[in-house]
């Protein structure tokens, strides 16, 4: 029948009216969010958390993950973090510290304009001493202000004179480091 | 002079201007008072409407920040474009195409019928006007992708000029189709032909006009590329294409441009097809002969924004929920659907036209 100008004609009115029938078809399944009739009422997205919606830190979700802090007390130095970071964005220098079996981590450093906020780096702390905050709110006017810095800082000539002047106390004291 | 300028004059003497004033003068008020409470008050509704309306379609919440339910937004977007700097020196084809753009849209606001007692412009050839300020405006747009010096630029303005060059065929035949029925291309008859009744519009006069006017408004939308029919200024081959090198102030006066050819192509819609502004039960001469015609223009100025509106959101309603068209389906459609329907409506409008005159 497409052969025949009958048949070429029909065929375009069909695709005519298929086309059309379409459109309507598209629009009629949105016309229930429209007016919002049973299920479509429900929004699927939820308001900025901040004091103007009445969400503040406090009503964030239990598991949420706000911009990292280090303890750097209870961190090891271990480098698990910057080793499963996916991004890259902790750079750890640590060095002896006092005690040989204790580290200086003078260097930790957060990049959060490469973080993604997966949390990895909190799953495998294995002090414990990273954690999530109830902070989001992180925005700059410079990329250097992204870089959380938690670390002790590099080992002075002081320090070390300290140390020493502590060791010998220990010897002759038993004062723990 | 002309009953436009009428109102206007009334106005500037009720307000204490003196009354020497020149025709010129009243003129320009007049375009003054149409663009800023009008057009701009219209764009920044229709925006509002449209944002809300794409939010429940994707059971969002939408804009809710800048005033109760965010009615501020669209404020709050104007301020921040504008107060955006440009980052590239003077172009001459931009500023070029900007005097195109302004030259459209000016032209446009003394021919736009908004009511009869505001008709500006009431000539035998009026409904052509903005029909060819439209294609002025489409002309810009081509203009200013063929500025920009790059490629998205310059194939978003050899698109736009293919989407034009097909809209405009059968926009002119649909607009023959409603002039026919009402005999004449003046604002005031093609209105005083229809009623309030929708029974009385020339859409629902016979199914030729029924079929005009689906042409006429689908033309509308690929001859000033608007969406759902934008494919030649937004599809993602061409990085936004025309506009990919505007933000800030131009991009506003972009923008403004573009919804302000969707806002004339919707209003001169209404007043072929869908009523104008003709009121109930006889009440504009009832209005008349009291000689309230400040209420008057104002009635009939709020029913023919809210039918405009009302198609606005429709076609909007339609952009949002069906994929955006590639610019060849576009010309392809205009050129074997819409062209070949708009003469078939052109013949039988004609011939019901022939009929009612014999019978």
């Amino acid at each position: 029948m497409s052969n025949s100008i009958f048949g070429t004609v029909v065929v375009y009115f069909r695709s005519v009216f298929k086309g059309a029938w379409s459109i309507v078809g598209s629009c009629m399944t949105a016309f229930p969010y429209i007016f919002r009739w049973g299920e479509t009422r429900k929004e699927v997205t939820e308001g900025y958390p901040d004091p103007v919606s009445s969400k503040t830190a406090d009503d964030l979700l239990p598991r949420s993950r706000g911009l990292l802090f280090n303890d750097i007390d209870r961190c090891t130095g271990c480098r698990e973090c910057e080793k499963i970071c996916p991004t890259q964005c902790i750079t750890i220098e640590e060095e002896p510290g006092a005690d040989a079996s204790k580290t200086w981590v003078s260097v930790f450093d957060i990049d959060f304009s490469k973080c993604t906020f997966c949390g990895l780096c909190v799953e495998n702390c294995l002090p414990g001493s990273l954690v999530h905050t109830r902070q989001y709110e992180g925005a700059a006017y410079n990329l250097t202000d992204l870089v959380a810095s938690f670390g002790r800082g590099q080992i002075t000539p002081e320090h070390r004179a300290k140390w020493a002047a502590l060791r010998q106390m220990s010897e002759s004291d038993e004062v723990v480091l | 002079m002309t009953s436009g300028i009428l109102w206007v004059i009334s106005w500037c003497d009720s307000i204490g201007f003196p009354s020497d004033l020149p025709q010129w003068f009243y003129a320009l008020v007049a375009l003054i008072c149409i663009f800023c409470f009008v057009v701009v008050p219209s764009g920044a509704l229709l925006t509002y409407m449209d944002r809300k309306l794409s939010a429940d379609l994707q059971a969002r919440v939408g804009p809710n920040r800048a005033g109760p339910s965010g009615i501020f937004q669209p404020l709050a977007d104007l301020l921040k474009l504008l107060q955006k700097g440009s980052k590239k020196e003077w172009h001459w084809g931009e500023n070029l195409w900007l005097g195109v753009h302004t030259m459209a849209l000016y032209s446009t606001l003394a021919v736009m019928p908004l009511g009869s007692l505001a008709l500006l412009v009431d000539t035998e050839v009026s409904a052509f006007l903005p029909y060819w300020s439209a294609l002025v405006l489409a002309l810009g747009t081509m203009l200013l992708g063929l500025s920009q010096g790059s490629v998205p630029g310059w194939f978003g303005g050899i698109r736009v000029a293919a989407q034009t060059l097909a809209g405009s065929f059968p926009a002119l035949v649909a607009l023959l189709c409603a002039s026919v029925r009402a005999g004449s291309f003046k604002w005031s008859v093609l209105a005083a032909s229809q009623g309030f009744s929708p029974w009385t519009w020339t859409v629902a006069s016979n199914p030729f006009e029924t079929i005009a006017f689906g042409v006429f408004v689908i033309s509308g939308l690929v001859l000033l590329a608007i969406p759902p029919l934008d494919g030649g200024l937004s599809t993602s081959d061409i990085h936004g294409g025309v506009s990919s090198h505007l933000y800030g102030r131009r991009l506003s006066l972009y923008l403004f441009g573009r919804f302000y050819g969707f806002f004339l192509w919707s209003v001169i819609t209404v007043v072929l097809f869908l009523g104008a502004w003709r009121l109930p039960l006889g009440l504009s001469e009832s209005l008349a002969e009291s000689e309230s015609y400040k209420l008057l223009a104002i009635i009939e100025l709020v029913l023919l924004l809210f039918k405009t509106l009302s198609l606005m959101l429709l076609i909007t309603w339609v952009a949002r929920v069906n994929s955006r068209s590639r610019v060849d389906q576009i010309t392809d459609f205009t050129w074997k659907v819409l062209s070949p329907f708009s003469l078939v409506a052109l013949v039988g409008a004609s011939i019901c036209a022939g009929w009612r005159a014999f019978s």
